[in-house]
């Protein structure tokens, strides 16, 4: 069986194929480049395979040691990374704990922590290589056993919320809630194989999520508390921990970071609140130098304040979903109803201000590799009406739920004012983000944002195959499921794509979600913060940024 | 997209004729009661002083406003026309999307900020009074009895004031009105307790007085009986036979924590009161005739106090007003697109500095409606002193 | 004397105890337990997972074991580590210990803050002398700014001052602090730019004017009014009694007749109010500190009570209580003091 490195010179021949659709035009470029990196390809030999250059990264000066980066970033209370559930939870820990993949804001993955990985043809075997010059803070080397006690620590499903579990794949037993014997196993010292039962194309890709981050081995026994033991492989070294104020990270000084010279002497996060306001008077003042992200609303402000705007096309999306346990969306008719009485571009731009790119609902987005464009479906108040008429259910009253952070309410009530608007009657309910998670897989009517994947089958398989724990929307359709399964096991994405069109359609037709738009995400930094910019999945690696002083 | 502006005169003259019928409204029961004022007793009065007559205006203002609310506002308070996202005051609709003029601007979901200062009013106006009636209701009935025996039942109560007045307000609506404690029996609970109040209130008031008048006391009794257990069945249980009374959980949960948090006010100064008038001759006269205690307390104390308590209820008015506003700004309870003017600032004040124009007419409407109450309160104050 | 202080000690220890039960039975109703659940898990947990680390964290035992742990009077449990079943720390983070103790608050400690991850008292402490600095401010504004109006206004009732005096001290009680603050910041940071529309970083990098100023201005005007209206009520009082007109007679200038006689009579009555002013201030802190993010007692108690920290919530309404209770201690005997006529029983 023929394995194919990552970051070498050898893909398989459908890759090669795909380069040539790509060079006509024929397939997306950004398509290209994310699968030629999960089946091996370096980003050079992947331009190059497009006939185009590696892009150029704004390196004209050469950094300069010296200074410390204030980054405006929530600070929440830290968790073991299996458990973050924001982005910002993970990154106040990034610059400590690190992931063995990275996706890139070019769309590829690179290994990071691991040197390389292997996969056979049909993704089902992966031999992953370790970095062999990685050492952790308490001067021990980074070997084959700390991957293999971070896989066990992530299939570990009896460890509430862990959400490792679900982006393991069959790694992880569903039996004995661990891992599966024999799944993962020692080649080497710094070599570990890991067998899957099924085809899973998504394994690199998930290894590169925001709670993916690799821990120590003594980590769970010692109490699974970043901020007393900061044992990581980082460029920085934990100072102090202040949750909903400050986190400050050193230089690292005990051994060397594999990744070369550590320009800044220290990151600090600093916590601003949810009031945009205090972050600009934050920059204005100069208390910060970059911030983790800026609301569309504040986009100009922050640009007059003459900082430097980075923005990344994301897959972060949020959809309004109709549970089909509950009366009346057990019925189609309404649920489509619903959809064609609301104008996602609309949504988009009173949710969002426009930052982003309105959706299709089918929960696929055009920067994913496998999007296939289905027809458009327009705004269709009449057809709505008379849907619902037929299902008898016009006079019903929705009650369209959802958490209170702002783009997710905005979105809600942008969204309720169409049904209104196309003569349904729709109530609001909007709960504190803290209860809102509490039932809401059940909810009959509400919105549920999802964060940036890489490729399009992630999502899908999370939440709308049957009887997923995070299927929310109750949608139970065994071809949709049939489908989905033989999508994860293809490689070549044109065959894939036929799936993909099918799945789309039977996702769009089933009415379930509105999905509105895919975010656009932006940041900010001062002029002199050089390197610094906003990831698709919203990760901060600040080791290689540096500051010059003007 | 350019939109169409209009000058900042014609919108002060648009939205100056847009309340119409409350100038209409004002100048016919200023201007009456004006030419009645001797008859008019303690209001009456007010007609005299300046501070009176202003305080009474911009009470009216917003009263009337609130009753004509769907008059006065040219659109709905939660509809919106995507294209007038934050616009400018005096932005023209275009023609296709309905025309007229968004006079305040719009907001960051593109409603008429106009329109939704006018419904807001509703609220605020329906719930700041009630809620402080239901108040004073239960501040009496139990100050009453409180002052007027002291002792064991007065420290008691006075207790239990006491407790809840050193407890923090905010920290107090944060455990009240929570969305999940809609789940639980404890807002109905505390429903059914404070809706009593008002019940036994009157069925006290009617008893000690027509007791020796069967014909009178069983019909007022049976009237307060029927129409308050219709009430109480409607906004506690939400089972009104009829289907007219109903609150939704939300508001009744405000409705609650807000009554909640003022009777104790209320408890203190009528049982001070109490304490003060028990040793005026006229209760000692009642006693001699061997008056019930509870006759003179509602009958000879009560009637006695209404001067401060009239005050009272006007400042605190205000005060649950003010309350109200805090829940909004907190984002606790009310429902959300609720136009009400806390919500509003609260959601505007988050980007004041990109847009200014939608957080200033519910902080000036606010503010407004409490001053009117004050100055009012004030001249009552000054009137019922000159007695 | 004694006996009094004594006994409103007591009351005080009582209200306490009463408030907390209270408070202990809101925060553990079902929906906020899971609240708590949640934000200790991950948000999109499973109601299973959420009710096991309930379980496990001790958070289903009796209402009033739990209480008592919090008290004191009963032992905190330690988890037991399903995989090895040997006992481990609850709460790492806050360093409770792996064997059952004697730990609540007649032991001196207040638990751990779930949400920020310390012991109670490490968060409590430096966010009370955060509100110490806003209220100091607040005071050294508010007290003299107050008292001034409040004695020009009534030296001379009825007077052109007298009556704008007035309307300005009416106009500031009609505007809550979430409205002035809305307004100073529109016409302060966000018009002339002069001032820092948030006090974030009067937290971490120290208190000075630029970032100050808001807060403590939207604060103080709130109370202004109040406090300057009582004053000139007691002034106006003071200036018509019979030893004021003696004065006059004497004929000493108005000016030493309202500085040596009237003023310490007319302030006995805005002292007092201003000590009763503290529950209400107490009000304020928690909308100023969340409406500029400074992060002082009432920030700390909005997020405790946001995020169900339950033992951080239960010290909040014991520090709030405390100092409600205390302040109208002080105001009786301040006023016993300042005015000999009164005797206390």
């Amino acid at each position: 069986m023929a394995f194919y490195k990552n970051n070498g010179d050898r893909v398989p021949d459908h890759i090669l194929e795909m380069a040539g659709k790509a060079r006509s035009g024929e397939m997306d470029r950004r398509e290209f480049l994310a699968l030629a990196s999960v089946f091996g390809a370096s980003v050079a030999m992947a331009y190059g395979l497009l006939g185009l250059p590696v892009p150029a990264k704004a390196q004209d000066t050469t950094p300069k040691p010296g200074g410390v980066l204030r980054v405006q970033m929530f600070v929440k209370a830290p968790k073991q990374p299996r458990l973050a559930d924001w982005t910002e939870i993970a990154n106040t820990m990034r610059q400590q704990l690190e992931a063995l993949v990275y996706y890139t804001p070019e769309y590829t993955f690179e290994p990071f922590l691991l040197e390389g990985w292997e996969v056979n043809d049909n993704a089902t075997e992966y031999i992953m290589k370790l970095r062999k010059n990685v050492t952790w803070t308490n001067g021990d080397p980074f070997v084959a056993e700390d991957l293999l006690y971070n896989l066990e620590a992530w299939c570990d499903a009896t460890v509430e919320g862990n959400s490792m579990v679900a982006r393991m794949g069959t790694l992880a037993d569903k039996s004995t809630k661990k891992m599966r014997e024999g799944g993962a196993t020692k080649v080497d010292d710094h070599t570990v194989k890991v067998v899957l039962t099924e085809p899973d194309i998504s394994f690199i890709p998930n290894l590169a999520d925001y709670p993916a981050l690799i821990v120590h081995k003594t980590f769970y026994e010692n109490g699974a508390d970043f901020v007393k033991t900061p044992i990581g492989t980082g460029p920085f070294e934990l100072v102090s921990f202040d949750v909903g104020q400050r986190v400050v990270y050193k230089r690292r000084e005990t051994g060397a970071w594999w990744g070369g010279d550590v320009m800044l002497d220290g990151v600090e996060f600093i916590d601003y609140g949810t009031d945009p306001n205090a972050a600009v008077s934050a920059f204005e003042s100069g208390e910060v130098d970059a911030n983790y992200e800026t609301t569309p609303d504040y986009l100009q402000a922050l640009d007059d304040l003459g900082l430097k705007k980075s923005e990344a096309v994301t897959s972060i999306t949020i959809v309004a979903r109709t549970n089909v346990n509950n009366k009346p969306y057990d019925d189609q008719k309404v649920r489509n109803a619903l959809q064609l009485a609301v104008d996602n571009a609309v949504v988009l731009q009173l949710g969002q201000n426009g930052a982003g790119v309105p959706a299709e609902n089918h929960h696929v987005a055009p920067i994913h590799p496998e999007y296939v464009e289905l027809p458009k479906v327009e705004r269709d108040v009449e057809k709505a009406k008379a849907l619902l008429t037929e299902a008898g259910q016009l006079d019903f009253e929705h009650e369209l739920i959802s958490s209170d952070e702002d783009w997710h309410k905005n979105t809600g009530d942008a969204i309720a004012a169409q049904l209104r608007d196309a003569g349904i009657k729709v109530k609001r309910t909007v709960l504190p983000g803290s209860t809102f998670w509490n039932d809401w897989t059940k909810y009959p009517y509400s919105l549920t944002n999802w964060t940036m994947r890489p490729l399009g089958v992630q999502v899908l398989a999370l939440a709308y195959r049957t009887g997923e724990a995070w299927n929310e929307t109750g949608y139970s359709n065994p071809e949709f499921d049939k489908k989905l399964a033989e999508a994860l096991s293809i490689n070549d994405p044109e065959k894939r794509k036929v799936v993909m069109k099918d799945i789309e359609k039977i996702l769009q037709d089933s009415g379930i979600i509105i999905q509105p738009f895919w975010r656009k995400v932006y940041n900010h930094h001062a002029e002199k913060v050089q390197g610094y910019f906003q990831h698709p999945m919203q990760q901060l690696n600040l080791g290689k940024v540096w500051i010059s002083e003007s | 997209m350019n939109l169409e502006q209009i000058g900042t005169l014609q919108i002060i003259v648009s939205s100056v004729g847009r309340f119409w019928p409350v100038w209409l409204a004002i100048a016919m029961v200023m201007g009456t009661s004006f030419l009645y004022r001797k008859k008019l007793g303690l209001y009456g009065q007010l007609y005299e002083t300046n501070v009176g007559l202003l305080g009474l205006a911009i009470c009216f203002f917003w009263l009337f406003t609130a009753v004509f609310s769907s008059v006065i506002a040219p659109y709905d308070p939660i509809s919106q026309i995507a294209v007038m996202k934050d616009a400018l005051p005096g932005s023209v609709v275009p023609e296709g999307s309905g025309g007229g003029v968004y006079l305040f601007g719009g907001d960051k979901l593109s409603r008429d900020v106009f329109s939704r200062m006018v419904y807001g009013s509703q609220i605020v106006l329906i719930i700041a009074p009630a809620a402080t009636l239901f108040a004073l209701m239960v501040g009496a009935t139990l100050g009453l009895p409180a002052g007027y025996y002291g002792g064991k039942i007065d420290t008691l109560l006075s207790f239990l004031a006491n407790m809840v007045l050193a407890f923090p307000v905010i920290l107090l609506f944060y455990l009240l009105v929570t969305p999940g404690i809609m789940d639980t029996p404890v807002p109905y609970v505390m429903a059914g307790v404070f809706f009593l109040f008002p019940i036994i209130f009157f069925c006290a008031l009617f008893y000690t007085r027509f007791k020796n008048r069967p014909d009178r006391l069983y019909l007022l009794l049976g009237l307060t009986i029927l129409l308050g257990g219709w009430v109480y069945l409607g906004l506690v249980f939400n089972a009104d036979p009829l289907g007219i009374v109903s609150i939704d959980p939300n508001q009744l949960n405000i409705f609650i924590a807000v009554v909640f948090a003022s009777s104790p006010g209320v408890f203190r100064i009528v049982r001070g009161l109490v304490m003060d008038i028990k040793t005026r001759d006229y209760v000692a006269a009642a006693q001699t005739r061997g008056e019930t205690p509870w006759y003179i307390m509602l009958w000879e104390v009560l009637p006695n106090a209404r001067g401060p308590l009239i005050v009272d209820t006007c400042l605190r008015i205000g005060y649950t007003t003010i309350l109200l506003g805090t829940l909004g700004y907190f984002g606790l309870g009310l429902a959300p697109e609720s136009p009400d003017w806390g919500t509003a600032i609260k959601d505007a004040s988050r980007l004041l500095r990109t847009t200014i124009h939608p957080a200033l007419p519910p902080t000036i409407a606010l503010m407004s409606f409490v001053l009117g109450l004050n100055l009012l309160a004030d001249a009552l104050r000054e009137q019922s002193l000159k007695d | 004397m004694l006996q009094f202080i004594l006994r409103r000690l007591g009351i005080m220890a009582l209200t306490m105890l009463c408030l907390t039960v209270v408070v202990f039975f809101l925060i553990s109703l079902e929906p906020n337990l899971k609240k708590l659940a949640i934000s200790q898990t991950e948000s999109r947990a499973t109601q299973e997972q959420l009710e096991s680390w309930l379980q496990r964290n001790g958070y289903r035992q009796n209402f009033f074991v739990r209480y008592g742990q919090w008290l004191g009077v009963v032992k905190k449990q330690p988890n037991i580590d399903a995989s090895t079943g040997k006992a481990v720390s609850r709460f790492v983070f806050c360093d409770e210990p792996d064997v059952a103790t004697y730990s609540g608050i007649l032991q001196g400690d207040f638990g751990c803050s779930t949400k920020f991850r310390v012991p109670v008292a490490q968060k409590l402490l430096p966010a009370l002398g955060a509100t110490g600095i806003l209220m100091f401010w607040v005071m050294v504004t508010m007290v003299p700014v107050a008292l001034l109006i409040g004695i020009l206004a009534g030296m001379r009732e009825g007077s052109r001052t007298d009556r704008t005096l007035s309307a300005v001290s009416i106009m500031t009680t009609a505007t809550p602090e979430y409205v002035s603050g809305v307004i100073f910041s529109v016409i302060f940071a966000s018009w002339l730019g002069w001032l820092n529309g948030s006090a974030a970083s009067a937290t971490t990098q120290g208190v000075n004017f630029y970032n100050f100023t808001l807060p403590v201005m939207t604060m103080a005007v709130y109370g202004i009014g109040y406090i300057a209206r009582m004053t000139r009520a007691s002034m106006v009082e003071v200036m018509t009694q019979q030893y004021i007109r003696t004065a006059r007679l004497k004929g000493l200038s108005f000016r030493s007749v309202v500085i040596k006689h009237a003023l310490r009579n007319a302030l006995i009555a805005p002292f007092t109010v201003i000590m009763l002013q503290f529950p209400w201030l107490l009000t304020g802190v928690v909308i100023v500190e969340t409406m500029f993010r400074y992060q002082g007692f009432g920030y700390t108690l909005v997020e405790a009570a946001s995020n169900n920290d339950i033992d951080l919530l239960l010290a909040c309404s014991l520090v709030s209580v405390f100092v409600v209770l205390f302040t109208q201690l002080l105001s009786d005997i301040g006023y016993a003091y300042l005015n000999p006529r009164i005797r206390v029983q």
